[in-house]
């Protein structure tokens, strides 16, 4: 987990895709985290999928939140 | 939650804005050309205050129209474009197709022969590459287009409709291993209502079929309505769909 500037970043597998856009994330510590899609990932045309593996960005109001910012090529 | 007099909106980079509250990014702006000259914008904020900041920063610093697009599904982020001033310009759907549609249905029509995926010719292609992209920009024009379509030929993604003396349709397969795209079918205008689209999607969903990959996605647009009869006549479902917003 790395905590900067930017915020928290933390690797995890998509594990579920769910209505309204949104994502379950199971990180790599465990915990699930909901998470959109990052307009800049949208605006690029990435698709996310289930078992993806993506880098979330973790929301500082809301540690059950985030914010899918990369997808790893697999 | 009122953010607005804690947070600090800056210019980091050309094409790129960051909120600031107590040192920390709670909301980042990027404005990028796409290759057809369009100015697409994204924004990500925590919440809709410091979302509202990044907007107003951006849209006084860049020229119209503006472009941005959000998952039809994500109401919430769609409701904060259209607070900053945007529209609805087009709707694309992302479609599933089961490649086992295409097994014993589109024969081509008589003289016309498709060779699969890899098998094209790359200068009987380039030639229908230009011819089509002309004929596109002639008419409806890119923009109307998925940005997916304009990246540099390659030819062993392509397969074509072939006649004798020349190539006459063409689809691009993005053969990745979790989920194969296709990323564009078209045919030469004079060539057209013969049955060589349906042909092509067919011959490549079966070869696909074959392979073990029970299912394929493109990307059409709403307003595209041969496309969008192409793939309901094989049963395409739609999955999603994406909404491209403006600012004129």
């Amino acid at each position: 987990m790395a905590r900067t500037t930017d915020g928290i970043q933390v690797e995890g597998t998509v594990v579920e895709c769910l209505r309204n856009a949104t994502f379950r994330v199971e990180l790599h510590n465990g915990h699930k985290v909901l998470a959109h899609i990052s307009g800049k990932v949208r605006k690029n045309y990435i698709k996310i999928m289930l078992f993806d593996r993506v880098l979330v960005e973790i929301s500082p109001y809301d540690l059950t939140r985030g914010r899918i910012i990369f997808r790893y090529r697999t | 939650m009122n953010t607005s007099y804690c947070t600090v909106v800056t210019r980091i980079a050309p094409g790129q804005w960051h909120a600031l509250e107590d040192d920390q990014v709670v909301g980042r702006a990027h404005a990028s050309h796409r290759p057809d000259g369009r100015l697409f914008l994204s924004i990500d904020a925590w919440h809709d205050a410091v979302f509202d900041r990044l907007a107003e920063a951006m849209l006084a610093d860049l020229p119209r129209p503006l472009y941005t697009v959000v998952d039809e599904a994500d109401v919430d982020l769609r409701l904060n474009w259209l607070r900053a001033g945007f529209t609805t310009r087009r709707r694309e759907w992302e479609l599933l197709v089961s490649t086992v549609a295409g097994v014993g249905s589109g024969q081509p029509p008589a003289g016309v022969t498709i060779l699969p995926v890899g098998a094209a010719e790359e200068g009987p292609l380039r030639i229908l590459d230009r011819v089509i992209r002309d004929e596109v920009e002639a008419t409806v024009g890119w923009q109307e287009m998925p940005a997916e379509v304009l990246p540099r030929l390659d030819p062993s993604k392509y397969a074509v409709a072939a006649r004798p003396d020349r190539y006459v349709g063409l689809l691009r397969l993005a053969a990745l291993p979790r989920q194969p795209r296709i990323g564009l079918v078209a045919v030469r205008s004079d060539q057209r209502r013969r049955g060589v689209a349906r042909a092509l999607l067919a011959q490549t969903l079966a070869s696909l079929h074959e392979r073990g990959i029970p299912t394929v996605a493109a990307d059409v647009n709403e307003s595209n309505g041969p496309a969008m009869a192409l793939f309901d006549g094989l049963g395409a479902r739609r999955v999603s769909s994406n909404l491209e917003l403006v600012l004129r």
